[in-house]
């Protein structure tokens, strides 16, 4: 295995994805700077004890779950983590469909370069549509 | 292969949707070649929220895309094996669909992403020449995700060995984008986020639940094949081999690739939704739905998820709860089969 190469080029930033009126969220996504790289054997050796060293101490300190064990993750709120909870009490009525869960449809590429200094964007736009529309019928 | 060149992809500007309430505001954009949808609730957290979906689309696009030449995943892939220290956001990805392989008994697994290359899925779906000439290759099982090792942050990836998060990717991709909405907008109201139809919500949703369509395909909300439900909290994902079709060597192919032969899932099912308390839950069950064929009804109801499954004859399968008369509630079970152990500690990319 080579040696650490924390310094090569494989480092990968998480750029600003963002136009100019991003700029303001700039310096938040800087200090989140991350990067992928290889690391020798020994060094990861090294990590994955200490990682398993420390997960087994605050396991050791935690507090035992209170009955159930809170899932980790998850988008909702605690309503989504017991599912228990009355639907929708305390929004707003809402009588039209928002979105479409769906087959996931290709919708736009959108790419911009710059040639001999004019910026030229490039949109590839295709329905989301099938090549033999098989399915046109059923 | 047709990748965006460095700091050459641009954000796509949101488009207000208007949808028949004016409680509620939905925008949308094209993202992550498909669709990305805001609806939140009061209507003026609209803006932040937008703009903490795109910070959370830019940061997984960045990790987690096969085809952008300067993705984290692509510079991975170009390193030829190894042990690599992942960023936090890749190794959240990374972990959850190696846990959806788990979960689902390798019906989805990361390492097809050669046998989706081989069938001819080698750039954005948008780009693919549909009509390619030569056949595909021969089938051949995947190199099985148990050969992928990750330990915290740390990733054994083996040589020859690539990845494909697209099980998993755009639920990870809702999952994070209603915690962040959530955290911008100090968890006032409600939201809900849509990446290519795979849904997930968060904070005090609308009475009754968001209301969603369930479809096949993209624009068929209102179809007699469309059913409408409710969603109060966690979120519903579909996958289908009506979509992301294309023709090599005179035969259709599709994107959902069996890992036992490396080809594409040839099963009962055409389009398979299901509930699940996450949307990466949602997506991997959906996607071994498919994979599963035959076995779809068992693998979902042993799971405990309410589905809706679609036969390539047309007929619909209602399974555990899924609502058979429109306008009900899914009901959403309680827990998370995939993000256990996988995301790091108050991670949100």
């Amino acid at each position: 295995m080579d040696a650490d190469h924390g310094d090569r080029g494989g480092r990968v930033p998480l750029r600003d994805f963002g136009g100019p009126d991003r700029a303001g969220r700039a310096g938040t996504r800087r200090d989140s700077f991350r990067h992928v790289r290889r690391v020798s054997n020994w060094t990861g050796a090294a990590l994955i004890v200490g990682t398993a060293a420390a997960a087994g101490a605050l396991a050791h300190q935690a507090f035992p779950a209170a009955g159930t064990a809170a899932p980790a993750g998850g988008a909702g709120t605690s309503a989504s983590r017991t599912g228990a909870s009355a639907p929708g009490a305390g929004g707003p009525q809402v009588t039209h469909s928002v979105a479409t869960t769906t087959a996931s449809g290709v919708t736009v590429t959108t790419a911009t370069r710059t040639i001999n200094g004019t910026t030229v964007v490039t949109q590839v736009r295709h329905a989301p549509a099938y090549a033999d529309n098989s399915y046109a019928d059923n | 292969m047709a990748t965006a060149a460095p700091g050459l992809t641009r954000v796509a500007p949101w488009q207000r949707v208007m949808t028949g309430d004016d409680v509620v505001a939905v925008a949308e954009r094209d993202a992550l070649g498909t669709t990305a949808r805001v609806a939140v609730w009061p209507p003026e957290n609209l803006a932040v929220a937008c703009a903490a979906v795109d910070d959370v689309l830019g940061a997984l696009d960045q990790q987690a895309s096969r085809f952008r030449a300067d993705s984290e995943l692509s510079w991975l892939h170009g390193a030829g094996g190894g042990l690599f220290m992942l960023s936090d956001g890749l190794a959240e990805a990374v972990g959850v669909a190696l846990a959806a392989a788990r979960w689902t008994g390798g019906r989805t697994d990361p390492t097809v992403h050669d046998a989706l290359i081989s069938l001819g899925y080698d750039r954005d779906f948008a780009a693919i020449d549909s009509q390619r000439g030569e056949p595909p290759a021969a089938s051949a099982p995947v190199p099985g995700w148990q050969r992928v090792r990750l330990h915290g942050p740390l990733l054994h990836l083996p040589a020859g060995v690539r990845i494909d998060l697209g099980a998993t990717a755009k639920g990870v991709g809702s999952d994070r984008a209603v915690r962040a909405v959530m955290a911008v907008t100090g968890h006032a109201g409600g939201v809900l986020v849509s990446l290519g139809g795979d849904i997930a919500v968060g904070g005090t949703p609308p009475r009754e639940g968001w209301p969603v369509t369930v479809a096949e395909e993209p624009g068929q909300a209102g179809s007699p094949r469309s059913q409408l439900v409710r969603l109060a909290s966690g979120a519903v994902a579909t996958s289908s081999v009506t979509c992301r079709r294309w023709r090599r060597g005179g035969t259709v192919l599709h994107h959902i690739v069996d890992p036992r032969t490396g080809r594409p899932a040839d099963g009962p099912w055409r389009t398979v939704s299901a509930a699940a308390a996450t949307c990466a839950d949602a997506n991997a069950a959906t996607t071994a739905a498919i994979v599963a064929g035959p076995q779809a009804e068992d693998w979902l109801t042993t799971a405990g998820l309410p589905a809706r499954l679609v036969g390539h004859d047309g007929e619909v399968r209602c399974l555990e709860g899924w609502p058979t008369a429109a306008g009900l509630p899914v009901p959403v079970p309680a827990g998370s089969h995939l993000y256990g152990g996988a995301r790091p500690p108050g991670g949100t990319r």
